[in-house]
């Protein structure tokens, strides 16, 4: 079982709180593939990895056909030794009027969405710039990553497993 | 169709660089970083070291399509995503082309380049434009990004 470290712990988490927007990376059950940055982002336990659903679209069609998914980090911070990790695993959409004791690996649903259901008043996104911040929130659940498998993506040491 | 970026997404993805997303034939996505990056035409070229290629030519072999973004702070200002079909090179025009200056920036280790052929361009700024087709705007992706006031043509240097 992958147990995250305290370093990715702080990393995973906005970026007004010192963590860093991250990349959602998905695909279609046929192999097309998506990426789309997100700024919601925090840790659940040792192995999960939590994204606001907001605005998705064809990341949340393909979850609903293929739960496989990599969330890395955009800004890594390459320069201090950084946070060059891509996050590998199973991922779900649990969205508002999921059973509140749906269970997925280890976290119910009643857990994740009374956390972080109404993300944008938990964490204003105040140092998003304001030609970019959406203009109301639409928030439609959470998608909660669980980590199977950790790799690098530093230089030399790409598709290295960490843990 | 052929696709021709904007200068403001030229600019993004060459200051920055990359996040690059394949998957195989059955879905299971793969994520590496594409530090070199050079546009011409309706192709970007990314410049990778062998453990790069190495990660990513399993899902390559079997299944060409590239989806992409901007990486560091251009995953917030470039807020864009790009697809396409790819291709590795190890020789020939294009790969000699950007190769001198790709290995510098991979200190000395490229090994292969990744040759994009783009189809689609999307928007994903958070809003109501958030997964929106912009090659197929009718006004082309230049009135797109005006209506959006993004006015930074290129990142600040330190990003």
């Amino acid at each position: 079982m992958v147990k995250l470290t305290e370093k990715m712990h702080e990393a995973l988490k906005v970026p007004g709180k010192g963590g860093s927007l991250v990349y959602l990376a998905t695909s279609s059950l046929s192999g097309k593939p998506n990426i789309a940055a997100m700024r919601y982002v925090d840790t659940c336990g040792d192995d999960k990895i939590l994204i606001s659903d907001m605005f998705l679209l064809k990341t949340k069609m393909n979850l609903k056909e293929n739960p496989n998914a990599i969330i890395a980090i955009c800004h890594p911070l390459e320069a201090g030794g950084g946070r060059l990790w891509a996050f590998k695993g199973k991922a779900i959409d649990i969205e508002y009027g999921f059973p509140p004791n749906f269970n997925w690996y280890g976290v119910t649903a009643k857990e994740i969405l009374d956390g972080w259901g109404d993300w944008h008043a938990k964490e204003p996104p105040e140092e998003v710039p304001p030609d970019i911040v959406y203009p109301v929130p639409a928030q439609r659940g959470v998608v909660v990553l669980h980590v199977e498998e950790v790799y690098s993506l530093k230089l030399g040491e790409t598709g290295t497993r960490i843990l | 169709m052929t696709i021709e970026l904007t200068p403001r997404m030229v600019n993004w993805i060459e200051a920055c660089g990359c996040h690059l997303c394949l998957a195989s034939p059955a879905g299971v996505p793969n994520v590496i970083m594409a530090r070199y990056a050079s546009v011409k035409g309706d192709e970007v070229t990314f410049g990778l070291t062998q453990e790069e290629v190495g990660a990513i030519r399993p899902q390559l072999t079997e299944n060409p399509w590239v989806a992409f973004g901007v990486s560091h702070v251009g995953g917030i200002r470039a807020a864009y995503q790009f697809k396409g079909t790819g291709k590795l090179m190890t020789s020939g025009p294009v790969y000699d082309s950007i190769a001198k200056e790709a290995n510098e920036a991979l200190a000395g280790k490229l090994n292969a380049v990744l040759v994009v052929k783009l189809t689609e361009v999307y928007c994903t700024k958070p809003g109501h434009v958030a997964g929106t087709r912009m090659d197929t705007a009718s006004e082309g992706m230049e009135k797109f990004e005006e209506d959006l006031g993004w006015k930074d043509f290129a990142p600040p240097r330190s990003s």
